[in-house]
């Protein structure tokens, strides 16, 4: 796991800017069946599918950390249960402002 | 440009509102009510983040406990402006905290003096960080770890002196995500976060919240370089890099007020922040609001009320008269 990289706040519009490289986003999950695989609505409510075996049972809202391997997957290496109660609107925006105006700041 | 309004419904003055970071814990559980907006290439975006604080969560940040170990912090962003053309070694320790991403901290230029720190043209000692823990080791009398905002990675190190303290590093955990606040420090050539705080982060809202902080900093700090101007922080447009702009205060509060507030305190606001209420040092009656906007007793009261515990308004000579906080 090389978690030295930054790891880039995407939704799921921006992921498909950063594909190969790492990321990290919130989802909301929506099926979770152990098989290696846990689709999730991204904070700009696309589906998003996350490749890898979380290490507990996930909340609500996950987050994850990972390669982009396409415009709609993430390969995690880092799972995060983010609770029951998140405000994704905010999350989203956030995400927009760190891969726009303010770039400079986060990469 | 960006703009910032902080509001807390519960139990705050509003004189602490543009200290958002510091939690309250004034009461059992809390709603913690944080609106930025910020415009960012004429688009204007609102945030709303509200986080329920519960008190016996450890995430409690208590600011009497942050501002006795960071000098009178707290109130970063007024007193960031007042001090940033004065900064010297010698005012260190009163130094507010800045909150800041990792890569801002790795990019910072560390000039002669060995703890000297220079971001967005500002001297910042003092920093707060929220982001996951990695390779943590614990000794008996201190605790280094690393943090990880995914902007990037710093060491960060903590004394231990006594058993609270003990307490916050064996909680530690690898992947675990904490707020530090610390202040910046060259190590052999390395910087590292010397740590005087940590607090796991249980609502994770405030991942996205410490970001709009950084942001909000961000702007202002460059504000307070572009134009020299100590203005405070909460009713004036703050510059990006792309150049600065003087904006109307009243223009300001317009934009921001529209988030959020009714159409009535709205026109309250923008009566009370016409020339002919500012000229008059007392503020102005609700009565003569009320007259003039023909608004009945009881809206005019519950409005004042409202107004002022969102902070936008102040009572002055008694509680009849108000000023805007914006003017």
């Amino acid at each position: 796991m090389d978690t030295s990289n930054p790891a880039v706040l995407v939704n799921a519009e921006l992921l498909r800017m950063h594909v190969g490289r790492r990321v990290r986003t919130v989802i909301q999950v929506l099926k979770s069946d152990g098989g290696g695989s846990v689709v999730g609505r991204s904070t700009d409510e696309q589906q998003l599918i996350i490749k890898g075996y979380p290490s507990a049972p996930l909340s609500t809202f996950v987050e994850v950390i990972g390669i982009a391997d396409s415009n709609q997957s993430i390969q995690a290496d880092s799972w995060t249960n983010f609770g029951d109660n998140f405000e994704m609107g905010c999350y989203n925006k956030v995400c927009q402002l760190a891969n726009g105006d303010f770039k400079h700041l986060f990469i | 440009m960006c703009k910032y309004a902080a509001s807390r419904k519960s139990k705050i003055s509003s004189n602490c509102v543009l200290s958002a970071p510091s939690f309250v814990f004034s009461s059992n559980v809390v709603m913690r009510s944080v609106s930025i907006a910020i415009r960012a290439s004429g688009r204007i975006i609102h945030f709303f983040v509200h986080a329920i604080v519960s008190k016996s969560s450890k995430m409690m940040f208590e600011s009497s406990q942050f501002d006795s170990q960071a000098g009178s912090g707290g109130g970063f962003f007024s007193s960031q402006n007042a001090d940033s053309s004065r900064t010297s070694a010698k005012s260190r320790d009163n130094q507010p905290m800045c909150p800041v991403t990792v890569k801002q901290i790795v990019e910072a230029s560390s000039a002669d003096d060995k703890s000297n720190f220079l971001i967005d043209g500002i001297d910042v000692y003092n920093v707060k960080l929220v982001g996951m823990v990695f390779e943590k080791s614990a000794r008996n009398t201190d605790a280094s770890f690393v943090i990880d905002d995914g902007t990037g990675r710093i060491a960060c190190h903590r004394w231990i002196n006594d058993p609270q303290d003990t307490e916050e590093v064996e909680e530690l955990m690898d992947g675990m995500y904490v707020r530090v606040h610390g202040h910046l420090k060259t190590f052999q050539a390395k910087k590292q976060v010397v740590v005087f705080a940590i607090r796991p982060v249980n609502d994770y809202n405030e991942i996205a919240t410490h970001f709009l902080e950084c942001i909000h900093a961000h702007c202002c700090n460059n504000k307070s370089q572009n134009n020299g101007s100590s203005a405070p922080a909460a009713s004036t447009a703050v510059a990006t890099q792309s150049g600065h702009q003087t904006v109307p205060s009243t223009q300001v509060s317009q934009e921001y007020n529209v988030d959020g507030l009714g159409s009535i305190d709205k026109m309250v606001l923008d009566y009370l922040q016409l020339p002919s209420s500012l000229t008059d040092e007392r503020g102005v009656h609700r009565n003569e609001i009320a007259q003039k906007l023909k608004l009945s007793q009881e809206k005019i009261i519950e409005t004042m009320e409202a107004l002022e515990t969102e902070g936008l308004v102040y009572s002055t000579i008694d509680e009849f008269h108000y000023k805007s906080t914006a003017s």
